[in-house]
């Protein structure tokens, strides 16, 4: 078995089809995917189980990445610790930093590479 | 002394006054100003009040309430005074603008055309949402027209997103042309496909 087949990642993102795509590429690399529609959901998911990854869209209905972000670190160990990489089309300098005073680990723009998912992802479960 | 009727459009006892409810709306306690947006709605000149409170608004709850009873008055103008939180830099403001757009459909439909046709590609894409709340031939229609033209990979997977649920068959075609355009993203293929599949299971 290897690391990654131990390791469980939160995938947030209110579009199924990007849901879908994130999935393949992270199981197909042997992560265990959990998946929530909004900020909402994913904190719900992120109360109940614990995930050493959790991948989120900024602009989703609800809730957006940027609040459940900021709501997960205000929270208290070991959820508060939650390694989390923001993904979204938003490639403003605003945004970025946006995502990185909420508390995200890292921000990556849209189009991303199935391949270049899983490599960070497995950067930050420290599955490599 | 005989009972007289009140004329059915004099609303003046229940409207709440005017400057009262504007100097809640904009100076009152958090309490104040959230009771002051559902009050809004019940009076005449709720549209005006609400849109300025809004600008200048800062505590999310509030502001919930205030997107909220927008959509509620679900008008073309109370859309146009949402619309232009869609371009806001704050993530948050711009879900609840996206939120309420969604929760008045037809109001905020009128207005698809020149959105899905903004110079902006965060506005476009965040259009394509509003969209899926169409009728779906409307919203297959509009979105193809889309994909048809646009020149921004991420706008038309949004696109192709909401064209996996509204769209036909009819769909296919340029949902084909829209990923040759794009040979070189990833997830545009994979998309394409998707939708593509869905769209051939129904």
């Amino acid at each position: 078995m290897t690391d990654a087949a131990k390791k469980q990642i939160l995938v947030v993102d209110d579009a199924a089809l990007v849901r879908t795509y994130y999935r393949a590429a992270l199981e197909a690399r042997g992560f265990k995917v959990e998946e929530a529609l909004n900020g909402l959901e994913g904190l719900e998911k992120i109360l109940l189980q614990s995930f050493d990854l959790a991948i989120v869209d900024v602009n989703m209905p609800q809730m957006d990445g940027i609040t459940f972000v900021r709501t997960v670190r205000a929270m208290e160990l070991p959820v508060s610790s939650t390694p989390i990489l923001m993904i979204s089309t938003e490639a403003g300098p605003q945004d970025i930093a946006a995502a990185r005073q909420a508390g995200a680990n890292y921000y990556l723009v849209k189009p991303i590479k199935q391949d270049t998912l899983a490599e960070f992802a497995a950067i930050f479960c420290g599955a490599h | 002394m005989p009972l007289v009727k009140r004329p059915a459009s004099d609303t003046s006892p229940s409207a709440p006054d005017r400057a009262q409810l504007a100097t809640k709306l904009l100076d009152g306690t958090d309490q104040e100003r959230w009771d002051a947006a559902r009050d809004a709605l019940e009076h005449p000149d709720g549209l005006s009040l609400l849109g300025r409170a809004l600008a200048s608004e800062r505590v999310p709850r509030v502001r919930e309430a205030i997107f909220t009873a927008l959509a509620k008055i679900d008008t073309p103008d109370a859309a146009s005074v949402v619309l232009p939180y869609l371009r806001s830099d704050d993530a948050a403001q711009r879900t609840a603008a996206l939120d309420a757009l969604k929760a008045m459909p037809s109001a905020a439909g009128t207005h698809l055309p020149a959105l899905l046709s903004d110079g902006d590609q965060d506005v476009r894409l965040l259009a394509c949402e509003i969209a899926r709340r169409l009728p779906a031939d409307e919203s297959a229609r509009v979105l193809v027209e889309l994909i048809e033209r646009e020149d921004q990979a991420n706008v038309c997977a949004a696109a192709i997103e909401v064209l996996a649920e509204t769209g036909g068959p009819s769909s296919l075609p340029a949902l084909a042309r829209c990923g040759a355009r794009f040979p070189d993203d990833p997830f545009l293929a994979f998309a394409v496909k998707a939708a593509a599949d869905r769209i051939g299971a129904r």
